[in-house]
């Protein structure tokens, strides 16, 4: 099986000694997020995200399902990230107990599906019986950084872009219209999280970075893969447009300031509300694009002819 | 067998191509000649790791048995002994089945094969020959075979087929019939229209597998 | 081998080996040479077929008619022993409930007839399919191996493509079981009170239920591919399931009870269960015309260097020269060798018509030639008619 991939001692060197003098490999300045390239697919909830080299597919389906029993009216929700060797050999099939994947896995599920994105009390059909059960399968497809952030990004723009199928129900029954049918009706999104994380660099040597009151450590944000493979630390801060915090991760790694995490919420919130506003800019365009035979296509014109 | 085909989109794998035909989208990664786990060493020849991963929801015995047809595909047109005790990973991924998945998988598997074909030459694997898949359907009624039907077309034919052939010297002569997988109702009479068809239609697409791999290697050629 | 290595002498001589030794360290080789004497390393001729033995319905509960045996839940089953392996099918169900009408049920719901004309009958989506777990026994546990698991696919395709199991055969027709005056249960189904329109009820049930199939295959000493004598094991007991009939009690059916939840409140239809009936059965109304037994084949080129060169048979070997033969077609595939060394096969599943539902054609080794394909069509044909003699006896 194919080792993690390991970068060489002079690679290294060179990508931190350049950090220490303010320059990143990609020519990005510490605090620029990569353009985030959104495109949509034929079917509803059909996503691929590209951040640079990085690219994520996001696929939501839907199907009727039994809710919990101690939840009767709620519907149920699950994403599921599964990581191939599609984006490197470094991943292994059905492996998910890397510490990556658990903890890219757990992020996402903590912003999106526990901090309530999702409307599920929308979900329910008949209470205690019948509810849809919505489902986002991320593939990641080319890793080079940052899956965590574009792979948020991705869950988020299927869901708001995905519509289920119209039903009816008729007493115990239900009658679902296939979309040629009948216009689907969208999800309930309640609010649009997004995450950014943040990579930390000690200039200077661990002791100093502990004992040593300068706090001198380097910030940057979306990190690639290389660097990634070379930070001490990394915080995950997930935000929606209302100024709001959803859910904040450092685990472990290089200490911080704490008035760091201030600093680097103001950051993120300047990149949240840009890329907000860019799903939301591309969710019209496409929803206009797709509607643009809706005039000819109205029953009124049918009754015409 | 109309398609559009991309190779090289991926950065971290060794080959990769992308491989799009009506509503079914698939992109396939190579990644090898690299080190395999103990249980998975051949002591003369190249093993192959197949792994299909579906568009939706996790995979299950379904993908299994797609991977074992494009792993019977595939094994014969490497040159497996090129490269003794060691492992080759074929990962596809669909994107869109262009499909009903309870029901089919001919549109699937045809677009894996051709997928995991370019991406196999992008990666510069030893090939012994190369292959090119079509999706057949025979109509009801007025029994016409067609090549790359759509998923309506799949739904109401009586017979489904995924035809895989094997072409040798420029894409020009068939050498053998690597996968030939009919399900439904159909004779003898159709089977082997479907074959000659078939035969002109994997033709075509082979010469446009080629034209793609062309348009890839040759700007990187020094003349 | 003990005599060479007694002569002690610098004589270069050819080490010979007995047959079984052979066998084991090269089995293409041992193949090769029995091919070339016209014969298997079975002893089988190319075209000839391993003996199936079959028992039908031996297992399942209705065996006996008159005394049910509620305890067993098999509900249809098969033993079938072919050479030295032995495959066993036991089909069990389940009942599900229909998640979501289509229009067509629904009564009051005017556009019946629109859908009536768009209904295609014959698409594969009016059809189901059986859920088979095939487990072949290798001597210890663990997870299922890829084998097992394509083979099941394999199967579940086949008999959704074969259009044998519509979904209205798996449809309930349930009961409703209500207490006389007497206080004894009586249970009353719809289909047979039609006959007695004096006593109608409203039996019309509001939610529909479905019964799913799933076929356990037990595989006993496995020695070569297993796919087509599964096939055939679950072809013969599914013609001999029989489904229980299944009823709802009649204080359960309008059941409602109010739940609170996080300052919500509902009411919620009490899930009641569907209960399967002891004795009474209906058999499982299977499309009989698209039953169909499944073989397979193999392709191998005759590798000239490996023929014996025995006088005896010298005018034979010139005779399979003659004719080109280069390749053989080998029949119902059996060993380890011909599994080995044979990399292209036929696996074909063919009706009593002579129509085909399934062909798998893999090409990994000789040249399948349309000669092969058709031999091995018309050899299926043959096999197939043969088998389906066997469902009576």
């Amino acid at each position: 099986m194919a080792k993690d991939i390991e970068l060489s001692e002079s690679e290294s060197k060179f990508i931190l000694e350049a950090l220490r003098q303010n320059y990143r490999l990609d020519g990005r300045s510490f605090d620029q997020f990569r353009d985030v390239k959104i495109k949509f697919g034929k079917e509803y909830g059909d996503v691929s995200v590209e951040m640079g080299n990085t690219k994520v597919h996001c696929r939501i389906s839907c199907q009727i399902a039994q809710p919990y029993e101690d939840r009767p009216f709620e519907g149920l929700f699950v994403i599921s990230t599964e990581i191939s060797p599609i984006a490197g050999s470094q991943f292994e099939n059905r492996n998910i107990t890397g510490e990556d994947e658990v903890l890219c896995s757990r992020i996402i599920e903590k912003s999106v599906r526990r901090s309530g994105a999702l409307d599920v009390e929308g979900l329910c059909i008949v209470a205690g019986s019948k509810c849809w059960a919505v489902r986002a399968d991320v593939h990641f497809l080319d890793c080079d950084g940052g899956f965590i952030d574009a792979s948020c990004i991705a869950v988020m723009t299927g869901l708001m872009h995905f519509k289920k199928p119209d039903i009816t129900v008729h007493g115990e029954q239900i009658i679902v219209h296939p979309v040629n049918e009948r216009e689907p009706v969208p999800l309930g999104i309640l609010h649009i999280p997004i995450c950014v994380t943040f990579s930390f660099f000690n200039p200077q040597d661990t002791e100093e970075n502990i004992k040593g009151a300068t706090n001198s450590e380097i910030s940057i944000i979306d990190a690639t893969l290389k660097e990634e493979l070379l930070r001490d630390g990394v915080l995950t801060v997930t935000l929606n447009k209302n100024r709001e915090v959803v859910q904040v991760s450092k685990a472990g790694g290089l200490p911080m300031d704490a008035l760091m995490l201030m600093k680097c919420c103001h950051k993120a919130y300047a990149i949240i509300e840009k890329i907000t506003d860019q799903i939301l800019q591309l969710l019209k365009d496409d929803s206009k694009e797709r509607n643009k035979y809706a005039a000819m296509l109205t029953s009124e014109n049918a009754r015409e002819s | 067998m109309h398609f559009q085909a991309e190779v090289g989109v991926l950065g971290h794998v060794d080959g990769s191509s992308q491989f799009v035909s009506q509503d079914t989208k698939i992109v396939c990664s190579v990644t090898g000649p690299i080190e395999p786990k103990a249980r998975q060493e051949l002591p003369t020849q190249l093993a192959l790791e197949v792994i299909i991963r579906p568009a939706k929801g996790v995979a299950t015995t379904r993908e299994k048995l797609l991977e074992d047809k494009l792993r019977a595909v595939l094994t014969p047109i490497i040159n497996r002994y090129c490269y003794p005790r060691q492992l080759c990973q074929i990962t596809c991924q669909i994107l869109e089945s262009g499909e009903d998945e309870s029901e089919f998988s001919q549109r699937e598997l045809s677009c894996c094969i051709n997928a995991a074909f370019l991406a196999l030459v992008d990666a510069g694997i030893a090939m012994n020959s190369m292959c090119a898949s079509i999706p057949i359907a025979i109509m009801k009624d007025s029994n016409e075979i067609i090549d790359n039907p759509s998923a309506e077309q799949l739904k109401t034919s009586p017979s489904v087929h995924t035809l895989a052939l094997e072409f040798v010297d420029g894409g020009k002569v068939v050498k053998n019939v690597l996968l030939l997988d009919s399900n439904g109702d159909f004779n003898e009479d159709q089977l082997f229209n479907i074959l000659e068809l078939g035969e002109q239609k994997c033709q075509g697409l082979v010469k446009n597998l080629r034209k793609i791999i062309q348009d890839q290697i040759s700007p990187r050629l020094v003349v | 081998m003990a005599e060479n290595t007694a002569l002690d002498t610098i004589e270069v001589h050819p080490i010979t080996f007995p047959p079984d030794v052979l066998a084991r360290i090269s089995p293409e080789l041992s193949l090769q040479r029995h091919l070339s004497l016209g014969i298997r390393p079975c002893l089988r001729k190319y075209e000839e077929f391993r003996e199936v033995t079959i028992e039908n319905n031996t297992l399942s509960r209705y065996v006996d008619t008159e005394n049910v045996n509620a305890k067993n839940n098999i509900l249809g089953s098969n033993v079938l022993k072919s050479g030295k392996t032995i495959v066993i099918t036991s089909i069990t169900g389940g009942i599900i409930e229909e998640n979501s009408a289509s229009i067509k049920d629904l009564d009051d719901f005017g556009e019946e007839e629109l859908y009536e004309i768009t209904k295609e009958e014959n698409v594969v989506a009016n059809y189901a399919s059986i859920y088979p777990v095939v487990e072949v026994e290798r001597g210890r546990v663990g997870a299922c191996t890829d084998e097992e698991m394509t083979i099941s696919q394999k199967l579940y395709d086949s008999v959704l493509h074969s259009r044998i199991l519509p979904k209205q055969a798996l449809k309930v027709k349930a009961g409703v079981r209500s207490v006389n005056e007497d206080g004894t249960l009586s249970v009353l189904y719809p289909d047979e009170l039609e006959n007695d329109p004096s006593n109608e009820t409203n039996l019309k049930m509001k939610r529909k239920w479905s019964y799913v199939l799933y076929a356990k295959i037990i595989v006993l000493s496995r020695t070569g591919p297993v796919f087509d004598l599964c096939w055939n094991s679950l072809m013969y007991a599914l013609q001999n399931v029989k489904l229980p009939r299944a009823f709802i009690d009649e204080r359960a059916s309008d059941l409602r009870m109010t739940i609170r939840t996080r300052g919500r409140s509902a009411t919620i239809r009490e899930t009641y269960e569907i209960l399967c009936d002891q004795t009474k059965s209906l058999p499982l109304m299977i499309n009989s015309q698209n039953i169909a037994f499944a073989s397979n084949y193999g392709v191998i080129d005759l590798d000239p260097e490996s023929q014996l060169q025995d006088p005896d048979n010298a005018e034979e070997e010139v005779d399979i020269d003659m004719d080109e033969a280069r390749s053989v077609l080998i029949a119902d595939l059996d060993t380890e060798a011909e599994e080995t060394s044979i990399h292209s096969t036929i696996s074909v599943i063919a009706n009593a018509k002579g129509n085909y539902t399934q062909l798998t054609l893999v090409g990994a080794g000789a040249k399948i030639t349309p000669n092969m394909i058709k031999r091995s069509l018309l050899l299926s044909k043959v096999r197939a008619n043969d088998l389906s003699t066997r469902l009576n006896t």
